[in-house]
């Protein structure tokens, strides 16, 4: 059985957030980069599904960026995963979520992959969209926040999380598209023999001209950080002075009261 | 006679080899042994491991050691003058002046063994000091060895009454203790005489010829194994790791899951411990309920080897024992028999790493992944490392010292006040400082004492890469635990040898006369952290400076080479401390015993540790943690 495994690499999410000159994106100056982190829980589950299913799966990991994304695949592949495929995208972060899923599915139409596994969102643009569309391209079942996975010869059971503190089992039947969600496992830290078979993994390098993006359908205009909002202020000292104050800058900001 | 004596000799050698050549072909290879002959004769006959941190017990045993010694060499002369030069030759040697004091001294040495004896045996059987577990095989070889010596006076006594008593009573005075025994037996007839003699002479030899078949199989087998596990401990700096070979395509296996993993020398340690318990006396883990005893650790090790090469260490041990140490070798700084016990937890660490990718707990995992990723373990931007630094003069071009910044002096608050008052003191002593800036990473030592040797060398390399970019000669740190690793570790990874590394606290030292004091200050306590002082022997420097700025230090009642551990190191400053209590309020405790008004430390795990000790402890009013560097700024 083929799986699949899409994952991006984020920019840190403690970085000190500049933006690139174009005005559309951040500066990657000084930025250390990793993979996302629900895509970490995508590369366990299907790492650990291709350990229960034995020698007749294999499993591969999709990555679209520049270079640097290699080290994501390359994690992955210690991770587990048995070989990578890197759509080598340096505009990659111009394209919209819709662009991005018609290139992976462009690469997985004709691999005959029956799982694909990918995480909720990502940490960076947070839209959770790619995993969806995908499925609607592939014409694959789907099944979003996954916190619990069962495979048994093509029947799926997955268990979701709702809103509200909710949960659902759903059952779905390969091939299916899982976008996974905090909790549903704990990632696996490498093991150093397998650091070093990674190195030696088959990495197929894919120009992205290669693969249909289509049209875009979602421009960003432009990125910022939000504007800063006047600080707080404190009220201290005699209590009914501390209302009445209160009182007033409701009034004033509001005119609620 | 000399039948049996040989058959217990040989029996006793069989015995000790035997066991020795099963631990030759378990360990791995002992091909880079060098043996350590003149160090080991010389720690073994002085007494040195025993008598330091031994207390009374310790001297009980030198005595007792240079009396045996005594008693020995006396018995082989008498051997060798009996049944060779004088037997072949003729010739006779202990007589004169010199018998007189030979006789002397083998009295003296035999009662003094005698009392030293008594003493040990009133410690172990009536005190009872806790954690000083006996079996039956300690009582064995008390009875034994009192037994050797009781049935020596009394053969002596014997000869004595018989052949000086009444007739030279010059020469006996020059035997008081056997002239003692010698006139219990005053009166007897010579046959009578004779034939107890005999008698007692045979059972003499007989319990000698048991204390010879005892040695194999009993801890007694220490008086061999433990000289030459002093011959076996490496030369060079202390607690330094080995560098693995990571890049070895034909390594499967990384650390130590089974015996036949760990080296040669320490699976000798486990023969050579005698159970004294001084390492789970000062172990800061033992001490705050934590399930690690180093003498444990050893003693498990030594029944996973028995019971085969090939079972599992960590089982053995028990994963929360590997996992509990702090690195700080306060163990190994006391063990009498030279035994290595970090060495031994870091290879299991690293087997569980490595191999396994198992860690203490999640934290763990994320700081090492921030390491990975930010070159950090607080997981802070990767640009902002420069930012502690903002305002202050640093240098690129002529840069006299590389100051090697370290992540908690760089990204931590507490301690950017200490990178802050180091360039203070640079600056005032005229000495041009630059940094790696955002170039800096994590030197690794945390990363490395949890296991991971894979990331530390992944970060030490490209740290040594931009150090040797700067062309800087002189690294200064104000953290030990990157001292230790730049000193004495990177040189392994390709650091120019040439380059000197220091820690702040011998760099200011050296420049001592720029130093004074500003008026009076309150008294305080200077906390040894484990890799100046233990690893590296810095003891006398952060002291000599505190003299100088004219503050007064009172020692705590753990110090120096037996300094309490803040509970920050062994990669433990990255971990959660989920058993026993606080090691870092304990030591918070013992820094506040003293009264002092500071707890000065110099390493930034030991300030975190103890700011966070003192406030668990409630000593904030009382005590408060500064790093030197602090108090020296402004006493200059």
């Amino acid at each position: 059985m083929n799986i699949l495994v899409c994952i991006k690499q984020v920019p840190d999410m403690e970085t000190k957030f500049k933006i690139n000159s174009a005005g559309d994106w951040i500066d990657e100056a000084d930025t250390a980069f990793r993979m996302n982190e629900y895509d970490e829980f995508a590369v366990e589950e299907a790492v650990a599904l291709k350990e229960k299913l034995g020698a007749g799966a294999s499993l591969t990991v999709l990555s679209i960026g520049p270079e640097r994304v290699k080290e994501a695949i390359k994690k992955a592949l210690a991770m587990g995963a048995d070989k990578g495929a890197h759509i080598q995208d340096d505009e990659c972060f111009r394209k919209d979520t819709a662009q991005v899923a018609s290139m992976i599915a462009d690469y997985a139409k004709d691999k005959g992959f029956e799982l694909i596994f990918t995480g909720l969102q990502s940490q960076d643009r947070g839209s959770a969209q790619v995993g969806p569309i995908l499925a609607v391209k592939l014409g694959f079942n789907l099944v979003t926040t996954v916190v619990g996975f069962q495979y048994d010869a093509g029947a799926i059971t997955a268990r979701r999380e709702l809103e509200g503190g909710l949960r659902a089992i759903v059952k779905t039947a390969a091939p299916a598209v899982i976008t996974c969600q905090l909790g549903l496992n704990k990632p696996r830290y490498p093991t150093l023999p397998n650091i070093m078979k990674a190195k030696k993994k088959e990495l197929a390098v894919i120009p992205a001209a290669q693969v249909a993006a289509g049209a875009a359908m979602v421009n960003t205009a432009r990125a910022f950080h939000p504007e800063r909002k006047g600080a707080g202020e404190m009220l201290q000292g005699d209590i009914a002075q501390v209302a009445d104050r209160f009182v007033k800058i409701i009034r004033e900001k509001t005119g609620l009261i | 006679m000399y039948l049996l004596a040989l058959a217990a000799v040989g029996f006793m050698a069989y015995g000790l080899i035997q066991r020795v050549r099963a631990l030759l072909h378990a360990g791995k290879s002992t091909a880079d042994i060098k043996l350590q002959i003149g160090r080991a004769l010389w720690q073994t006959l002085a007494q040195l491991k025993a008598i330091s941190h031994g207390g009374a017990a310790g001297w009980g045993h030198a005595i007792f050691f240079w009396c045996f010694l005594i008693l020995t060499a006396g018995t082989t002369l008498v051997f060798i003058q009996a049944d060779f030069t004088d037997l072949l030759f003729g010739y006779k040697f202990l007589k004169g002046g010199f018998y007189k004091i030979f006789s002397l001294a083998l009295d003296l040495a035999g009662l003094a063994a005698i009392l030293a004896m008594g003493g040990l045996f009133i410690r172990r059987y009536i005190f009872r000091p806790v954690g000083l577990a006996s079996e039956p095989a300690d009582a064995l070889i008390h009875i034994l060895l009192f037994l050797a010596l009781a049935t020596g006076f009394v053969v002596e006594g014997l000869r004595m009454a018989a052949t000086e008593l009444d007739m030279n009573m010059a020469l006996a005075q020059w035997s008081p203790v056997g002239l003692v025994v010698a006139k219990v037996f005053h009166g007897m007839d010579m046959a009578s005489l004779t034939m107890a003699h005999k008698i007692t002479w045979w059972i003499h030899f007989l319990i000698c010829l048991a204390f010879f078949i005892a040695i194999p199989l009993t801890k007694l087998r220490h008086i061999f194994y433990i000289p030459v596990n002093y011959a076996l401990a490496p030369a060079g700096a202390s607690g330094k790791l080995s560098t693995m070979a990571l890049d070895d395509e034909t390594a499967e296996k990384f650390g130590a899951s089974q015996p036949a993993d760990l080296l040669f020398k320490d699976l000798f340690d486990t023969a050579a411990c005698v159970k004294c318990k001084r390492c789970q006396d000062q172990c800061p883990a033992h001490a705050t309920g934590k399930p690690l005893s180093p003498m444990k650790l050893t003693q498990d090790i030594g029944a996973a080897l028995a019971s085969g090469v090939g079972s599992s260490l960590v089982e053995a041990v028990g994963e929360d024992a590997v996992w509990a140490c702090v690195t700080c070798r306060a163990c190994e700084a006391v063990c009498p028999a030279g035994v290595e016990h970090v060495r031994k937890i870091i290879e299991m660490r690293r087997g569980m790493a490595l191999m396994e990718g198992r860690f203490p707990g999640d934290e763990v995992v994320r700081a090492l992944d921030a390491i990975e990723v930010n070159g950090n373990p607080l997981g802070a931007a990767l640009a902002a490392r420069g930012d502690w630094a903002e305002g202050l003069a640093l240098t690129g071009e002529g840069m006299e010292v590389l100051y090697f910044t370290g992540c908690y002096a760089c990204y931590d608050r507490r301690n950017i006040k200490v990178a802050r008052s180091f360039m203070t003191i640079l600056g005032k002593l005229g000495v041009k400082a630059g940094t790696l800036g955002k170039k800096e990473k994590c030197c690794g030592e945390p990363a490395r004492k949890m296991g991971n040797e894979y990331l530390y060398q992944t970060v030490a390399a490209e740290n040594i890469e931009s150090i040797h970019a700067t062309g800087a000669k002189k690294i200064v740190t104000t953290c030990p635990h990157c001292f230790h690793t730049l000193a004495n570790e990177y040189p392994d990874l390709g650091l120019d040898p040439q380059i000197s590394v220091e820690h702040y606290t011998t760099f200011l030292a050296a420049r001592m006369a720029s130093f004074k004091p500003n008026g009076p200050i309150a008294p305080v306590t200077y906390h040894d952290s484990c890799y100046m002082g233990r690893y590296n022997g810095v003891f006398s420097q952060p002291r000599e400076l505190l003299a100088a700025i004219g503050a007064p230090v009172t020692e705590m009642a753990k110090s120096r080479e037996t300094s309490f551990c803040c509970g920050g190191g062994g990669g433990r400053i990255l971990a959660e401390e989920k058993l026993g209590t606080r090691i870092n309020a304990a030591k918070a405790a013992m820094a506040g015993d003293t009264g002092a008004a500071m707890v000065v430390s110099n390493c930034p795990f030991c300030l975190t540790m103890l700011e966070d000790g003192v406030k668990t402890g409630g000593l904030e009013e009382k005590m408060k943690p500064v790093d030197l560097a602090e108090l020296l700024a402004d006493r200059m």
